[in-house]
């Protein structure tokens, strides 16, 4: 009984290990960075994602307000206080953290009140940032340039450091105790409190986690990519990509979301960027066929079947 | 020797509805107290709020003397009260053992539960490894009993455990309620079926409209020509 | 100032009824959220547009084609994936993912077909100069919009309170699965609330490059904020709280327009988080907070 749990840890941890060390081997054979970066982006937002949907059910449309939180936290630690990189980038992990803190509210509204308010909660935040009142400190809409701390290769390595933390976390939740009574938590919270379980305490904390990893994604963004719009920082299209890698390859699981990020986000580089257009109707279609016949993603043509997925 | 459990003048509203009306009553260690009346009549909000699901609007529930109305079910649990559903809620994505584990983790103060014992003693052990999903609505009833009674508790709330169970199953449910209470286990059962109330009880309570109108052993209700008018105006179950 | 922005207010907020007023019905009646509900208005818009540059239809013609088209296309919509997805486990959280891809697959056909870029019909279709009510200059083009909302919102209640079609509708809104075991026709009854709900956006879509000046492929995302907030404002499930919702949320944005513009696209985004944090069922509603 034990060991066979343990075996399932050391598997899940294997295939966290290889991932890492494909993403980072990648960046010395293949030329365009931005892309892998990018792929370590969506990688790491799609897990933050499985741990807020995957282990308690809540699915933040808003989840890229915590991106953007992250970038501009960044932005104005280096613009206003002057700090070096890693040090603004402990306020890209604040800046998430007390968003999600202020938030922390929402988490008393049902399935769509509580995906429409985050939605809601990030076009706020976005509002605000972009707003021409506050040039003075956000830049508003024109956006922000931080060439003076610009590093892509300390960036990307910082980003694959992110990445490995959090498909660690997302190893521990899957085979821990604490992983399992969210679970709990969200196939009946009412039942879980009887087990003992603090929902409250328990949803707070993948709450405040999922929002931190993406804050950091979006602080280590800013550093990579140095000059930037409010546009980008909280474009709706991040939160849907996360969202959608994570429904296809299967939510709860460590696989699921990486298989998402890898087939379509890889689908997404071949003939997305070329024609817009063309990719937004397939992942548009593709979302709807999933929800109709696949609703617990790619790997439940397995764990239909009984057969374990990692 | 105190009550284990002291209800007194428990008061539950929603919006304009009263569910409980000052409802009263008490039960000591080892004793197994039904809990009767029409439906509606108030007796699983009153599991519902002893069980901490919702803060009552009056009166007050003393456990092993101290007040308790208004704390939250998770501390509660482990304070040693604990419940089953009318309709089992058993987390269905984990497994049956998974099930019964955490609530001997996060709801059992005292270490050292014997999960697998309980899971043969209930006979589930043969699904142990099997999602909660797959059981049948009378292995989700037992699964949500060995949730319960994995956190080791003094009082046990059963809530209409008896429904859609077949007479041999039923038999057994009722020794095993008797055989907690002989273990020294206070339970307060809601049922609608006379003869398992009959079986398990030392003694009832008859609720109607939010309140309790008598309290005595079950012979001695049915002598009772109020209990008498009331259940045959409300609807005699079972 | 403030009686002009109160009463241009509650022009507005009669349009936004409109806008809300279909989206609040199917959730009244299924439990679900259309999240593509801004992109059958933009196609209502994109339809006026095309009738006009290309026909010279005048928009309240396109109104009534825009009516009966979208109508009769919600019927098989429906039926292709509506009761599919009511029997899933959380249909309610399955239908934002749903219909949010659907929103995507509309996006993307008409940009395709269109372009990215704005189109606007001429203002002085809907009548030179403005009307003057209380001393309040309006333009035209405000006062068709919100006197063809005030005739929808009517239709919708002479509909569910006058018809017997409208009767059963009200049935399953109190609940479906009584209404299924007497014997109601459930689907019949929801597709044609769904079709209903889509006509209401596309007349709502006609009217929309007169109110907000000009209509884009991508402006689903922010009408189903605004729509969002505007029912739950009003309360979910409540058509008669969309009304409501509507006047209090053109007036507010009103409000904010004349004494604090630069803040006013705040305004749709506060409301909603503060009412579902405040009174997450609305100012006519019952709880709907989980336990």
């Amino acid at each position: 009984m034990h060991s066979s749990r343990t075996r399932r840890a050391i598997l899940d941890a294997a295939i966290a290990t290889s991932v890492v060390a494909v993403m980072g081997i990648a960046r010395g054979v293949y030329s365009n960075e931005l892309m892998l970066f990018n792929f370590i982006m969506f990688l790491t937002l799609s897990q933050g994602l499985n741990i807020i949907y995957g282990f308690t059910g809540y699915l933040p449309f808003g989840y890229v307000g915590f991106f953007g939180a992250g970038a501009y936290g960044f932005a104005l630690a280096v613009m206003h206080l002057h700090l070096p990189a890693f040090a603004a980038m402990v306020c890209a992990g604040l800046a998430a953290l007390v968003l999600s803190v202020i938030l922390l509210p929402l988490l008393r509204l049902s399935g769509a009140y509580f995906a429409i308010a985050s939605m809601a909660a990030a076009q706020a935040l976005y509002e605000v940032i972009a707003n021409p009142d506050l040039e003075n400190v956000t830049k508003g809409p024109y956006g922000v340039s931080l060439s003076g701390v610009f590093a892509p290769a300390a960036s990307y390595y910082l980003a694959l450091a992110i990445l490995a933390v959090t498909l660690m976390l997302v190893v521990w939740l899957r085979n821990s105790r604490f992983g399992m009574s969210l679970q709990a938590i969200r196939d009946d919270s009412v039942s879980a409190s009887m087990a003992g379980i603090s929902v409250v305490r328990g949803r707070t904390v993948a709450w405040t986690l999922s929002a931190v990893i993406a804050g950091l994604v979006g602080g280590v963004f800013a550093w990579h990519i140095s000059v930037f719009y409010p546009d980008t920082a909280f474009d709706l299209s991040v939160s849907i990509f996360a969202t959608v890698f994570l429904l296809f390859g299967g939510a709860t699981t460590l696989v699921g979301p990486l298989l998402g990020v890898f087939i379509l986000y890889g689908v997404y580089n071949v003939i997305g960027i070329a024609v817009p257009q063309y990719f937004q109707f397939t992942y548009g279609a593709l979302i709807v066929l999933l929800v109709l016949f696949l609703p617990n993603g790619l790997v439940s043509l397995l764990t239909s079947r009984g057969i374990r997925v990692p | 020797m105190g009550a284990l459990l002291q209800v007194q003048d428990l008061v539950k509203r929603f919006g304009g509805f009263t569910a409980l009306a000052g409802v009263s009553f008490h039960l000591q260690p080892g004793e197994v107290l039904g809990l009767v009346g029409p439906n509606g009549s108030g007796k699983t909000t009153c599991i519902n709020v002893i069980s901490g699901l919702y803060a009552p609007d009056g009166g007050t529930v003393q456990y092993g003397g101290r007040s308790i109305g208004g704390e939250k079910p998770h501390s509660l649990a482990k304070a040693g009260i604990n419940r089953t559903f009318q309709s089992p809620r058993p987390f269905l994505s984990l497994t049956v053992r998974e099930n019964v584990e955490l609530a001997a983790h996060y709801g059992d103060p005292r270490p050292g539960f014997d999960v697998d014992a309980l899971l043969a003693e209930l006979e589930l052990d043969q699904y142990a490894n099997r999602p909660a999903a797959d059981l049948n609505s009378a292995q989700q009833k037992t699964l949500d009993l060995a949730r319960a009674m994995a956190t080791e508790p003094r009082l046990l709330l059963v809530d209409e455990l008896a429904a859609g169970l077949n007479p041999s199953e039923l038999n057994r449910m009722a020794d095993r309620l008797r055989a907690l209470a002989d273990g020294g286990m206070a339970l307060l059962v809601v049922e609608h079926l006379m003869g398992f109330i009959d079986k398990v009880t030392d003694r009832v309570v008859i609720m109607a409209a939010g309140k309790e109108f008598f309290g005595g052993t079950l012979a001695d209700a049915t002598k009772d020509p109020e209990v008498i008018r009331v259940f045959l105006g409300g609807g005699h179950h079972g | 100032m403030l009686i002009g922005a109160v009463i241009a207010g509650i022009f507005f907020g009669l349009y936004f009824t409109l806008v809300g007023l279909g989206l609040n019905l199917v959730f009244g009646v299924m439990r679900i959220v259309n999240l593509a509900h801004g992109d059958v208005l933009m196609l209502g818009g994109v339809a006026a547009w095309a009738l006009f540059t290309s026909l010279g239809l005048h928009p309240l013609v396109s109104a009534v084609l825009v009516l009966v088209v979208f109508l009769v296309a919600g019927l098989p919509v429906y039926y292709a994936v509506v009761p599919r997805l009511l029997r899933s486990r959380d249909s309610e959280m399955l239908s934002l993912i749903l219909f949010f891809g659907l929103s995507q697959m509309i996006e993307a056909v008409t940009t395709i077909s269109i372009g990215a870029t704005e189109r606007s019909l001429p203002p002085r279709l809907m009548g030179v100069g403005p009307i003057i009510l209380f001393g309040t200059r309006l333009p035209k083009a405000w006062f068709y919009s919100a006197a063809a909302s005030a005739i929808a919102v009517l239709a919708v209640y002479f509909y569910l309170y006058r018809t017997r079609l409208g009767t059963l509708t009200r049935a399953v809104m109190v609940s479906r699965d009584e209404a299924l075991a007497t014997g109601i026709d459930v689907n019949m009854v929801s597709a044609v609330a769904f079709g209903i709900s889509l006509a209401l956006a596309g007349i709502a879509g006609v009217f929309a490059p007169f109110i907000m000046g000009s209509i884009t492929p991508n402006m689903g995302v922010a009408i189903n904020l605004t729509a969002f907030a505007v029912i739950v404002v009003g309360t979910l499930g409540n058509p008669l709280g969309t009304l409501l919702g509507g006047i209090i949320y053109g007036v507010s944005l009103m409000l904010m327009q004349t004494y604090l513009s630069s803040w006013a696209n705040l305004l749709p985004n506060l409301l909603l988080i503060g009412v579902l944090l405040i009174r997450p069922e609305g100012l006519l509603g019952r709880k709907v907070r989980r336990a």
